[in-house]
């Protein structure tokens, strides 16, 4: 065993740290780590990541990917988190590239790659639906082929950031005779501008505005714009969620939580010292800080298991205990301040609220926020039947 | 970076699986610690044969001079059985001792006979009432000719019953020191019983009892009886992985095959669901253990790390771990599991015994909250800040 990095897998981190905290600037981070990130920041940092070849490294190596060692995508997502780099958009990174580099024409990859990796493109992903949450398969929006198009009908919605969204991949049923539910879908790339798309934004618990719903009123998406064959889609879908390992528990972003509220502890006021010295805190700090280690070990056990696009089973475990480990942290980040972080959004419309940048203020918000890590990707209910079902055999 | 066995810690671990699986059928285990001896003789002699007596021993002194890892890939072999075998109390842990402390003829006259498994020997730490990491209230007297003799009580000693020689700790003169005292040395009272996981365990007084302090000149018996301690900890965490997921195996089972309501309990999806949380906490456990054991490898090779808050941090993740697979090991399989047939419930008491040993896990819980470390950022890599 060995429990250290290599010379050169040292060498790598500390290329990628240079680029992450030089080049991608100090107040994006900053706005990252407090939760405030713009769609400029996104955009921005991304361009930057991509201009040194490090918004794409796990797309195929024609596409700008990297075809790095599994220990190095490790260390490009732990330091991205660990830095507040603002993670390049997934929908584009890690759910419609790939799809599109493996399933899709060369028209549509010299469409759409370069301009993906670039975020020229902001992709939305539009999967789910009112009455098809986890049971993803049975969704209804349909696509009617008409000539060369489809005529979109239906109601898409938690579209995250879709108020941004340039196009959208779209999983669409193509035949509603099929004999199973998950026959009959198909994959199909939806330009935003196009007539017969209304847009209407969902606001959340914790006064933010990133989800958004979406109605299609016979929408045309021409036939080109289908991704592989039709009636294939279900299978794309699932290579899609199979794609992302490396990041899913997101350890690095638990850690560096967990250095910030270590290091604030100190200064934090208790009625008989500071919080860094209160035992329920320290042992509250303990226990995450224990279940960070196990994390990161048993990120580092499969990170060597092979890599073929099959989601690994402890996938789930990584993903499922990864963000509840993130979740308590918030939560402990919100009882560290307690009453003095309830006071949010103070100020007039468009002035900046009083003390924006104070993580105590922040807290509250992100943690309601944060509730949203255990009910995409696969709920935790989700989560714990893959593995009953693959791993356990029940 | 790699927290994996290489082919020949592997090839020790399926060895040693199959070794003790051949000796222990279904049910072998309660055969074993209801008898005379507390474990199972010919396992005991198949395990001495493969040389894994001497695992932690000197090549000097009849051993295999092994590392961390080959002791996790046996201890973990051990737990998947529940075997009652105690090559850690028996062997290692006075190994650890006798070659940290022992003079080179104590050493000489000790650690063949244990790499040989021909003997085992108790260590006698516990006392009544009295805290792990407090001094020991046993005291030990010197007279003008130089012999010793100790006076006081310890309780749990495991395997006392079975053991050619104890190694007890006591105070002199305000120091702490580890003693050599002959199971069958005058003034030695022995009260047997059982520990909670039926491995034999006694009370033993000693009233005026000879004893030759096991140290070489210079040597810090605090210092050394510490790492010892926190590598026993590190260790014992093999055993209860093995121990955890055999747990998980057996209540998986027990789900698809036992029938309530006209129907498998693996159709009750509450149930499905503990079991999927079970097998994360054993995961995570697994990967605490596994990374615990490589960072004593790591210390061995010269690595400047904290072994105790190590081991501290690992027994404490590891140690709620195995409550709770021990807890819903015996729910989930309902009256049956807290029969002394079931071999679930040796399982669970098993685990049971060991998150209360070498002190327990409130005291290391206790001491990691309150070392500088708790607050410390994580990072499972040793060179990776
Ligand atoms: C903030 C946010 C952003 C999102 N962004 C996007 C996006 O950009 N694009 C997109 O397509 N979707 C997005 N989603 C949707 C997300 O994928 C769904 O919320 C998720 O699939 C769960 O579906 P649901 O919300 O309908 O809950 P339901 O599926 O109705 O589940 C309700 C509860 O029942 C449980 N449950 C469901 N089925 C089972 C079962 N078989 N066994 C046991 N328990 C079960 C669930 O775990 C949950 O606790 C987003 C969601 C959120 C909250």
């Amino acid at each position: 065993m060995d429990l250290e990095l290599s010379r050169e897998d040292i060498e790598f981190r500390d290329g990628l740290r240079e680029v992450f905290t030089r080049e991608v600037p100090e107040e994006v981070r900053r706005r990252n780590a407090l939760s405030r990130t713009t769609r400029d920041d996104i955009v921005a940092s991304q361009r930057i990541l991509n201009a040194h070849g490090l918004a794409v490294p796990h797309w195929p190596v024609e596409w700008g990917g990297k075809e790095w060692t599994p220990t190095q995508s490790h260390i490009y997502a732990s330091e991205l988190q660990r830095n507040s780099v603002p993670q390049p958009l997934a929908f584009n990174v890690s759910m419609i590239g790939p799809i599109i580099a493996e399933f899709g024409s060369e028209e549509q990859k010299r469409q759409f790659l370069p301009a993906t990796a670039n975020l020229d493109i902001w992709w939305s992903q539009g999967f789910s639906e009112p009455e098809a949450g986890s049971d993803l398969a049975s969704l209804r929006t349909t696509a009617r082929r008409d000539g060369d198009s489809y005529v979109l009908n239906g109601q898409k919605t938690w579209t995250t950031l879709g108020q941004y969204g340039d196009w959208m991949f779209v999983l669409a049923r193509t035949d509603p005779d099929a004999p199973r539910k998950q026959q009959g879908l198909s994959f199909l790339l939806l330009d935003m501008t196009t007539p017969g798309i209304e847009r209407r934004p969902i606001d959340l618990v914790d006064g933010s505005d990133e989800v958004n719903e979406f109605f299609f009123d016979n929408v045309r998406v021409p036939a080109e714009n289908l991704v592989g064959e039709e009636n294939q889609g279900w299978s794309y879908a699932k290579f899609l969620l199979g794609n992302e390992r490396n990041g899913i528990a997101q350890i690095g972003t638990s850690q560096r939580v967990f250095a910030d509220l270590a290091e604030t502890a100190a200064d934090i006021p208790t009625e008989t010292g500071a919080l860094a010295d209160d035992p329920q805190f320290r042992t509250s700090m303990h226990s995450a800080r224990t279940t960070l280690l196990a994390l990161e070990a048993t990120q580092l056990r499969v990170t060597g298991a092979s890599e073929n696009g099959q989601a690994s089973p402890v996938s789930s475990l990584l993903k499922m205990e990864g963000t509840k480990a993130l979740q308590e942290l918030s939560k402990l980040r919100m009882h560290a301040s307690a009453e003095d972080g309830m006071l949010l959004d103070a100020g007039g419309p468009g002035e900046d609220p009083l003390r924006a940048d104070d993580a105590a203020v922040v807290a509250a918000a992100q943690y309601l926020n944060q509730r949203k890590l255990s009910i995409f990707g696969g709920s935790n209910e989700i989560q714990r039947g893959v593995i009953a079902k693959t791993i356990l055999g029940l | 970076m790699n927290l994996d066995f290489n082919e020949d810690q592997k090839l020790l671990f399926d060895t040693v699986d199959s070794a003790v699986g051949r000796g222990y059928p279904a049910g072998g285990r309660a055969e074993a610690t209801s008898s005379e001896l507390g474990w199972d003789e010919g396992v005991w002699k198949t395990l001495a044969e493969l040389g894994l007596a001497g695992l932690t021993i000197s090549g000097e002194h009849g051993g295999a001079d092994a590392g961390p890892v080959e002791v996790y890939a046996t201890l973990e072999a051990l737990g998947k059985h529940a075997a009652a075998e105690p090559l850690l109390d028996g062997v290692f842990l006075p190994s650890w001792l006798i070659a940290g402390l022992g003079t080179e003829e104590q050493a000489e006259q000790f650690l063949p006979a244990l790499a040989e498994g021909a003997t085992t020997i108790a260590v006698a730490h516990a006392e009544p009432g009295r805290p792990w990491g407090s001094a020991p209230s046993v005291t030990a007297s010197r007279s003008g000719d130089g012999s010793v003799v100790l006076t006081g009580v310890k309780s749990p000693v495991r395997h006392a019953d079975q053991a050619s020689t104890l190694l007890v700790t006591a105070v002199e003169g305000g120091t702490t020191g580890v003693y050599v005292v002959d199971a069958g040395a005058a003034g030695i009272a022995r009260t047997d019983g059982r520990s909670a996981d039926w491995s034999h365990a006694s009370q033993v007084e000693f009233a005026g009892t000879p004893a030759t302090p096991l140290a070489a000149a210079g040597v810090d018996a605090t210092t050394v009886l510490h790492t010892a301690f926190a590598r026993a900890r590190v260790a014992v965490l093999a055993e209860t992985v093995g121990l955890m997921e055999s747990a998980l195996a057996h209540t998986v089972e027990y789900l698809k095959n036992r029938k309530q309501f006209g129907v498998p309990l693996a159709t009750f999806q509450a149930l499905v669901h503990r079991a999927s949380d079970l097998y994360a906490r054993v995961e995570l456990a697994r990967s605490m253990a596994l990374w615990a054991t490589a960072t004593v490898e790591a210390a061995d090779g010269g690595a400047g790390v904290d072994l105790a808050a190590i081991a501290d941090d690992a027994f404490v993740f590891v140690g709620d771990a195995a409550t709770a697979v021990a807890e819903e090991a015996v729910q989930l399989h309902g009256g049956i599991g807290m029969t002394y047939e079931a071999e679930v419930a040796h399982h669970a008491a098993r685990l049971t015994a060991i998150t209360e040993s070498f002190g327990g896990i409130a005291a290391a819980r206790r001491r990691a909250v309150a070392s500088e470390s708790a607050l410390r950022v994580p990072s499972a890599l040793l060179n990776n800040a």
